[in-house]
């Protein structure tokens, strides 16, 4: 259809459906607004929201954090330990007081606390930057395979299977065991999880710019004479933004779960940094004898993939389109939408 | 220091075996008379004795099994020439005659060992035990296809380097001759004065050719001590042992073989025997296990509750961890670095990293702090408990690192509480002290123990552990530090490097003695000399603690290996 379309309904089409128009998946400045007001619209995300805010507030301010409590992560204690009874913390409750106050860990007396909220910067850290690197190599990618020639997609697509097959934790097992010791591990585990798993977000990147070239403003596009990459840039990454930050959000907790499960595994961070896969690992067999030491990092681990599923489910709920419409189903309600960005365009200008 | 402290930990835990023995008197429900009198701890003939283990009896053939004093399991089963000592109270450490009446007699230089058979000895079958079938029982363990067993005989008899068993030669040894139906005589290439020792190994049961059914034998070996197989399944993962009717107590001093039956059940998991242990239900409340101790949280757990805690027997094993060097490479080629680390090391820390106090012991001496190994205390590099990082910064400028060093410790991902990330941590975190910057290398375990001990791939700085074969120095420090025994090709033990002329030859002059508390004395000699290298760090001396059933009583547990025995237990 968009052959029959003249160079200037071209540049109309494109105007028309340019950034910050369509309310349901382009966030654009007053796309944002929009995002905003929806997601605020949902309680269970807005508490996971700020859950999620503390957690990474907390790992930033960790140095801070125990300074104030005068602790440090890696400190032993051999006097808050009960050496004859197997190293178990003295004291009630793992020794919780106001020295420690999450108490101390068994064997080494080193503070808890300390080692949890440190743990948070492992935990986090990598996974978000595993994320970071996900979505590059998958937008990429996808990108590449749906503008590409036939044979560009069937290479990347047919290579996007591989990784998408691969099992993640098997794979990341034999790549850590064989890498030299003197790598530093946290950048290791980042780049083993950011690198083995992008297949999925490739393979939705792929199809949702399969989708977007068939709109009319891409071929407008097309036909108005821009190259692939302005295309590419300037009219399907706005598009891909709702999908793309959706799964992110999700890949997020399920990257703290791997970095945990590999920390616990043993070919994680190494020692003295604590993680806290690495800390349940530690922790297992204390589950009867000092319980609060597992307790501890195996309810921060809850929390923030908690939190972060359901922030993530929020953030889907607010950019999803079709989740859109399904809420909101009719002409008029739209129109209300148009209504109001107008007016927020307004009053922002 | 240690020894005291070591001698109230027995008496504590033999009075503490009488509390239980007396509790679970009171609280059996067949012992009426037992709680009308108010606690009647002797141990009684019958019932089921179960034990709960980790690991399968295995290859269940003579041949095939590799045990130190002939074993827990199998020395139910089978007798060899000599044994280890059991009686309670004693040293639990000692050679001791089985099946032959005394513990071997040798020739001047220790080169020829005559044995005599005790009279009236009988297979469960009723046919009598000969000094031929002992000779082919060793003979047999020559069979490339019944391989398993230590190397000693190989090394040690006349003639044997390239003998492949009599299934291929029946002329036999020559070194082993059996010149009547009673006396057996090994002929050695060297002097061993600790002959007596290897004999308590189980390629020292006899084995009557007449029913030698090859590598099928493990399935149904026959006896010679108080117990026969009666049934084994998935090769030893479940073993039932009855009673050997033709055995005799009046010929074998060291057996009680109080119960009836044994029922043997492994490839459990070491958590699921503890709890099982500490729950006591039905046959778990007759049950003990030969491999399994209490890990620290599980004796966290345990010392919290009183009736737990007066089940607990504490064992000890001639068995040493350390740190080894490599001094092939920089920077522990130059000896005070090696002392450097030696001062600075925190025993407390790793002490409790290895489980605490009640599980390991801090230990200054490569050999093991038992009397039986000629254990002689000594501290070259006195570090105190917590270690001593002036005296390790100095010795450091010394050596021409005025600003610290920067080194790698190789360890093992097992958690194993000996060359585990916990102890490597603890090293890293006293050595930070003196200015040390330690990089932990995990390897898995049999990563790790590839290569450590592979002359190629041996990294400079590692954790090791080393248990003998038999309580004695030989065991312990020859394969370690004899200048011969470097292996350039295969396992290697001598990771030290070490090839000392006047070291080797001390331990020839030794291996000749046959007077074996004379050669305790030069073994700890010995030692102490070896440790003025600083070629190792010892670090501590494991403690096992052993938890068991309820109704479990006469709890031995020697010195030997630690570990609760199961021919002295009763459950009645």
């Amino acid at each position: 259809m968009s052959e029959a379309v003249t160079k200037a309904a071209a540049e109309a089409v494109i105007a028309a459906q340019a950034p910050g128009t369509d309310p349901a998946s382009v966030p654009g400045a007053s796309g944002a607004r929009q995002f905003w007001r929806r997601l605020r619209a949902q309680r269970a995300a807005l508490v996971a929201a700020v859950v999620v805010a503390l957690l990474v507030l907390v790992a930033l301010a960790a140095p801070l954090l125990t300074a104030l409590e005068g602790q440090d992560p890696t400190t032993y204690h051999p006097s808050l330990i009960d050496s004859a009874r197997g190293g178990v913390p003295v004291g009630p409750l793992g020794g919780i007081g106001g020295d420690h106050w999450l108490g101390v860990e068994p064997q080494t007396g080193r503070d808890l606390f300390a080692r949890l909220v440190h743990g948070a910067r492992v935990s986090l850290g990598v996974a978000l930057a595993a994320t970071i690197i996900q979505i590059a190599i998958g937008v990429t990618l996808g990108i590449a395979a749906a503008l590409g020639s036939r044979w560009v997609d069937q290479l990347l697509s047919r290579i996007t299977d591989i990784f998408v097959a691969l099992p993640l934790m098997i794979m990341s097992l034999a790549l850590l065991a064989i890498v030299p010791a003197g790598f530093p591990r946290p950048v290791l585990v980042t780049l083993v999880i950011g690198l083995l798993s992008w297949g999925n977000i490739a393979k939705v990147v792929r199809a949702q710019t399969l989708t977007l070239k068939g709109l009319d403003h891409v071929s407008a596009a097309r036909l108005s004479g821009w190259g692939t990459w302005r295309i590419a840039r300037r009219e399907l990454l706005p598009g891909l933004a709702a999908p793309v930050i959706t799964y992110a959000a999700l890949l997020v907790p399920q990257n703290i779960t791997v970095e945990a499960a590999l920390s616990f595994l043993g070919v994680g961070v190494k020692p003295p940094t604590p993680s806290w896969g690495q800390m349940l690992t530690a922790a297992d067999v204390w589950y009867q004898a000092a319980p609060q030491y597992l307790l501890l990092p195996a309810g921060a681990l809850f929390v923030t993939v908690l939190a972060l599923t359901v922030l993530g489910d929020g953030v889907r709920t607010a950019l999803d389109p079709r989740a859109a419409s399904r809420l909101r189903v009719g002409t008029g309600r739209r129109r209300e939408h148009r209504a109001d960005t107008a007016g927020e365009k307004e009053t922002s200008s | 220091m240690r020894q005291p402290s070591l001698t109230a930990r027995r008496v504590a835990a033999v009075s503490v075996s009488l509390v239980v023995a007396a509790g679970a008197a009171a609280c059996g429900p067949e012992d009426n008379d037992a709680k009308a009198s108010g606690g009647d701890s002797a141990p009684h003939q019958g019932g089921t004795l179960t034990i709960l283990n980790r690991n399968p009896q295995q290859d269940f053939d003579p041949a095939r099994l590799y045990t130190s004093g002939g074993g827990k399991v199998p020395t139910l089963v089978f007798r060899t020439l000599t044994t280890r000592n059991r009686e309670n109270g004693a040293p639990g450490t000692e050679v001791v005659p089985d099946l032959a009446t005394d513990t071997g007699r040798p020739n001047k230089d220790a080169t020829e060992w005559t044995y005599t058979l005790k009279e009236g000895l009988k297979y469960e079958d009723g046919t009598a035990i000969t000094s031929a079938d002992i000779k082919y029982g060793i003979e047999r363990s020559f069979a490339p296809e019944l391989s398993g067993g230590a190397p000693y005989l190989r090394d040690w008899l006349v003639g044997a380097a390239d003998y492949q068993g009599p299934y291929k030669d029946s002329k036999g040894l020559a070194a082993i001759e059996t010149p009547d139906s009673r006396t057996i005589v090994f002929h050695l290439n060297k002097p061993e004065g600790e002959f007596p020792y290897l004999a308590t190994q189980t390629q020292f049961a006899p084995v009557p050719k007449a029913k030698d059914t090859g590598t099928k034998y493990e399935e149904h070996p026959v006896s010679s001590g108080p117990y026969k197989v009666v049934k084994n399944e998935n090769d030893g993962e479940r073993l039932t042992l009855e009673r050997n009717t033709y055995w005799s107590a009046k010929t074998d001093a060291e057996r009680k073989a109080y119960p009836d039956k044994i029922d043997v059940r492994s490839g459990l998991d070491s958590s699921v025997i503890n709890q099982r242990l500490s729950a006591s239900q039905g046959a778990d409340a007759t049950a003990i296990t030969t491999d399994t101790n209490l890990g620290p949280a599980e004796l966290a757990k345990v010392s919290g509750d009183k009736e737990l805690a007066a089940r607990v027997g504490t064992g000890h094993f001639g068995y040493t961890d350390y740190i080894a060097f490599n001094p092939n490479v920089k920077p522990f080629d130059d000896i005070r670095v090696r002392q450097a680390i030696s001062y600075a090391v925190d025993r407390s820390s790793v002490v409790n990293a290895a489980g605490g106090s009640s599980l390991a012991e801090a230990a200054t001496t490569y050999l093991p702090n038992q009397k039986s190994f000629g254990y002689e205390p000594y501290d070259l590099f006195p570090a105190g408990s917590t270690g001593n990082a002036a005296k390790a910064r100095e010795l450091l400028k010394q050596a021409g690192h005025p600003n610290g060093l920067t080194i790698t410790l190789t360890h093992s991902n097992s958690q194993d509480f000996e060359t585990s990330p916990e102890i490597a941590t603890a090293i890293q975190d006293a050595l930070k002290k003196a200015g040390i910057t330690v990089k932990l290398q995990g390897l898995e375990d049999n990563d790790y123990s590839d290569t450590i001990h592979d002359v190629k791939t041996e990294p400079g700085f590692f954790l090791a552990h080393w248990g003998a074969d038999w309580p004695s120095g030989g065991p312990f420090l020859a394969p370690i530090f004899d200048g011969r025994q470097i292996v350039k090709d295969g396992a290697n033990f001598n990771t030290g490097f070490l090839n000392d002329k006047s070291v080797n030859a001390e331990i020839d002059a030794i291996n000749k003695l046959t007077d074996l508390d004379a050669a305790a004395k030069r073994w700890g000699a010995l030692d102490k000399k070896i440790g003025a290298q600083a070629l190792t760090v010892p670090l501590f001396h494991p403690v096992y603690k052993r938890l068991y059933g309820e109704d479990i009583r006469n709890i031995v547990i020697s010195d030997w290996d630690g570990v609760l025995d199961p021919s002295q237990v009763a459950v009645k």
